[in-house]
């Protein structure tokens, strides 16, 4: 196996893994119908990169135009990222997250995913618009030179950390009494408020740690791939990687680890080894069906296997009865 | 503090509700009505169909607002409290159906209830398991006490929402009870159930006062109000009408006529 | 102040376009009491069947009955394959959201390799200008105008006036009673699809029709623009909708002749999470989904 695809294979794998479990923190834990999620990548991604670019008049004249461009060096730029992520879900928490019922909820995130792609794509001297952020230095790059082999095992071992960091942070928020709380909020909020719960707070606290998480998948991403622009995060995005929480198992890290690597992997792979075979099919007729599949997969599942390949495990507490 | 001023204050009553109203879309609910609920008592609400009790104890528990009017408990007002307030603060209402965790186990339906486990908070779960296994062991040895109490100790690990309806209320009375609650406010607590889980019920209710815990509840069954209830609000029209023991109340015709009937 | 004007005649033609599309999004929510995200792709779905009708040759106007009759059947079939069974199956609200995004992205990917990504146009005369003051409309938009004015009026004697209308009603605000009382729920439910599938069918001509030209893309930005008129009236309510439309179209184009033209479902998206934090109900906002208005 070439080395360098592996490398991309691995990080992509990362990547997704650590975006699923902030999503399945925000949706299987805590019942927040996240539409938005890829604009909270998305946000890490864009500072993460403005901040560990050089000042836009580098590149020439108005090749791309950006703000920001501190050229600071890592990991400054991946913690800008994850703070980014947090930062923003203050607003649209605090706007969305109040009073609205849930459907509204979700559309009304929704909608935030579409905006925010088409202001983005609008507004040039902001983020490069439409042609987005290219030449994004990748981390320690005068360390290591980036087009080498030793430089994909580091970039390898970097996101293995990263993945370990977030399991580590997920599974002790979600296995304990505060995932429990988390839990019965989604479970039924006025009953959770009758016992005392507040549910804006849980909901916040999950939305903002969930974004910061997000932000700091984005900041990984660009790393390794030098470039974001506004194609890479449409919001169909967000709806792979709701596929991938519906697939694995909603409510807990290991279903969300599962549905990462069987839907966002697993079709990266399968759509290589189309575009690969010689079918003969026209161009863009792949990542079209691939999309049909994944609202197939999406409503195969909740019809036959709500709870997905691993639902969320019963909690028995030591010491109790005997279960047969 | 002497002695003489911890026995006035056991007199005084828990809850003192003065002049509440609660308007919406030109109907008066509940149309100024005030009570005091004395402490340690079971307290019983009663009245016809639309009389406004139940929009009077969602007023009393927060989750509706009152048009005017002021609410204290224990010597606190918390007219403006938010509903998740009051119930930290000791006011419970239970059984707003329906309303258990169905995807969470029975005995997490009573840990989840807990006010005092640190590990409840985002910086608690992050410090890790042993920052709050000390409380969590604690919580579950007192959750277990309450279902082998209640006769529920095989179904601990069951989902909530497996149980029957009975069961279902059963753990919702356990559940305010892991609050440590000082008034609960009952709405028809009997309503739907099983008649042997009433008796059942009934018992639990007894204990519970015998314990110290106020209980304001609604009940229409006027024979389970006779049992139970040391003392009576008659509310008809939005408006209270009468108040004091059962056998007084019978004593006064206009009550009679308005509402009870044998 | 000329540009105003001009802009007030633009919002004219927009707000007849929304008015049809949000009237049939927001009776679809008042009967089923779930939004279908996939209301967007049908409509462009539609533009793309009058579109190849209008290709053979065949004036636009007769394109747009076919695409009002394509929204309808495909609605229909769309609600009898999909969302009923999900529905009887006891699917929450959330689930069917999902359910409904997860077919819009299918119908918009299934289009995609049989349409292409590119854009296209209707081939029809615009017709002569008109001069209403410093309003300068085409004939076309007139009659653009003219249909949506025709369609309210359709809808409002279906609602007021006729049994299915008082059905459809009586369904909205309380389904159980009314099965009891007789009404055959299902087939107000089938009638109530394909009324606002042909709505939405229509719309999307309609809309394809007021601009240059129009892709698969433009699929959400028209759901956003709707989603926000039928929102701001009150969801299910018709003639809230109708309001919301008049209103949205004319902020959108004050704001694209005052701003950018490019901002216009910024400028929706604006208003629909103002509509969210401050009034979520709507304006019309009432008890029982689609009672109508006196």
């Amino acid at each position: 196996m070439n080395l360098y695809y592996g490398a991309n294979l691995l990080i992509y794998a990362g990547v997704d893994i650590i975006a699923c479990l902030a999503l399945n923190l925000q949706f299987g834990v805590s019942g927040i119908v996240n539409f938005s999620f890829i604009v909270f990548q998305a946000v890490g991604a864009y500072t993460a990169a403005v901040l560990s670019m050089p000042n836009d008049k580098a590149f020439g004249y108005d090749f791309q135009l950006y703000v920001g461009g501190y050229q600071l060096p890592f990991p400054i730029p991946w913690i800008g990222g994850a703070v980014a992520g947090g930062l923003l879900a203050v607003p649209v928490g605090l706007v969305v997250l109040r009073k609205l019922r849930a459907d509204y909820q979700a559309i009304a995130l929704l909608v935030t995913s579409v905006i925010a792609n088409t202001v983005i794509t609008n507004a040039r001297p902001f983020l490069n618009g439409a042609a987005g952020l290219a030449l994004v230095p990748p981390p320690l790059a005068d360390q290591i030179d980036p087009n080498t082999a030793p430089y994909q095992y580091f970039y390898v071992g970097l996101t293995i950390l990263a993945v370990v960091l977030v399991l580590f942070v997920v599974n002790r928020v979600v296995n304990s009494p505060y995932g429990r709380s988390l839990r019965a909020m989604r479970e039924r909020e006025i009953a959770a408020m009758a016992i005392g719960k507040n549910p804006v707070r849980l909901k916040m606290t999950a939305f903002i740690v969930g974004g910061v998480i997000a932000g700091f998948s984005g900041a990984l991403l660009v790393g390794f791939i030098q470039f974001w622009a506004p194609s890479v995060w449409l919001y169909p995005e967000t709806i792979i990687l709701f596929a991938a929480i519906i697939v694995g198992g909603r409510g807990n890290n290991v279903g969300a680890i599962l549905g990462a690597l069987l839907v966002p992997v697993g079709f990266e792979e399968v759509t290589r080894l189309l575009n690969n075979a010689p079918l003969g099919l026209p161009a863009g007729v792949v990542p079209a069906l691939e999309w049909v599949a994944i609202g197939l997969l999406i409503m195969g599942f909740l019809w036959f296997r709500p709870d997905g390949v691993r639902p969320e495990p019963r909690r028995v507490f030591e010491g109790g009865p005997d279960i047969e | 503090m002497s002695e003489g001023s911890t026995t006035a204050r056991d007199h005084q009553p828990l809850l003192v509700a003065k002049d509440v109203h609660r308007h919406f879309e030109g109907m008066r609910a509940v149309d100024g009505v005030s009570i005091e609920v004395p402490r340690g008592q079971i307290t019983g609400l009663i009245g016809p169909n639309g009389a406004g009790k139940s929009t009077f104890m969602a007023v009393l528990a927060g989750t509706l607002p009152a048009t005017s009017g002021t609410i204290v408990f224990d010597g606190r007002d918390i007219t403006r409290l938010p509903p998740f307030m009051r119930a930290r603060t000791g006011l419970v209402r239970p059984f707003q159906l329906p309303s258990e965790f169905a995807r969470l186990t029975v005995l997490e339906n009573l840990l989840v209830a807990a006010q005092d486990n640190r590990g409840d908070s985002l910086f608690g779960a992050l410090m890790g398991k042993r920052y709050w296994i000390e409380d969590e062991r604690r919580l579950v040895k007192q959750a277990r006490v309450l279902l082998k109490r209640f006769g529920m100790t095989a179904k601990e690990s069951d989902y909530a929402g497996t149980m029957s309806g009975g069961q279902k209320r059963l753990v919702e009375i356990m559940r305010a009870l892991m609050l440590k609650p000082r008034l609960l406010l009952l709405d028809e607590p009997m309503s739907g159930v099983h008649p042997k889980i009433v008796e059942e019920i009934q018992y639990y209710l007894q204990d519970l006062r015998s314990e110290g815990i106020t209980i304001l509840m609604v009940e229409h069954e006027l024979h389970m109000v006779e049992r139970l209830c040391d003392s009576v609000v008659v509310m008809a029209q939005g408006k209270v009408i009468g108040s004091g023991t059962m056998a007084s109340l019978r004593k006064q015709p206009e009550i009679v006529d308005a509402y009870l009937v044998g | 102040m000329n540009l105003l004007v001009e802009a007030f005649g633009f919002g004219l033609v927009s707000m007849s376009v929304i008015a049809i599309a949000a009237v049939g999004f927001t009776m679809q929510f008042g009967i089923t009491n779930n939004i279908n995200l996939a209301y967007g792709e049908v409509m462009i779905s539609s533009a793309y069947v009058a579109y190849y009708v209008n290709r053979a040759g065949i004036s636009i106007w007769i394109g747009m009955v076919a695409g009002a009759l394509f929204g309808a059947v495909f609605s229909f079939l769309l609600n009898r394959i999909v969302y009923s069974p999900f529905i009887r199956k006891g699917t929450s609200q959330i689930g069917m959201v999902i359910v409904s995004l997860a077919v819009s992205l299918m119908i918009a990917n299934l289009l995609l390799p049989i349409v292409g990504y590119d854009y296209v146009s209707y081939q029809n005369s615009t017709g002569e200008l008109i001069h209403i003051g410093s309003i300068i409309l085409t004939t076309n938009q007139i009659g653009i105008m003219a249909v949506s004015v025709a369609l309210m009026v359709l809808i409002h004697g279906l609602l007021k006036y006729t049994r299915l209308g008082k059905a459809m009603r009586a369904t909205a605000a309380n389904p159980t009673l009314a099965r009891n009382c007789g009404i055959p729920t299902q087939r107000v439910i089938d009638a109530v699809w394909l009324i606002t599938g042909a709505l939405c069918g229509l719309a999307g001509v309609v809309a394809a029709m007021n601009s240059d030209s129009f892709a698969i893309v433009n699929g959400a930005t028209f759901l956003i623009t709707v989603l926000a008129a039928a929102v701001l009236g009150g969801a299910g309510q018709p003639y809230g909708a109708m309001i919301g439309a008049v209103l949205i179209g004319l902020i959108t184009e004050l704001s694209a002749a005052i701003w950018s033209p490019e901002y216009k479902e910024v400028v929706a998206f604006g208003v629909l999470v103002l509509v969210m934090v401050l009034r979520p109900q709507g304006l019309l906002a009432r008890r029982g989904a689609m009672a109508a208005a006196g």
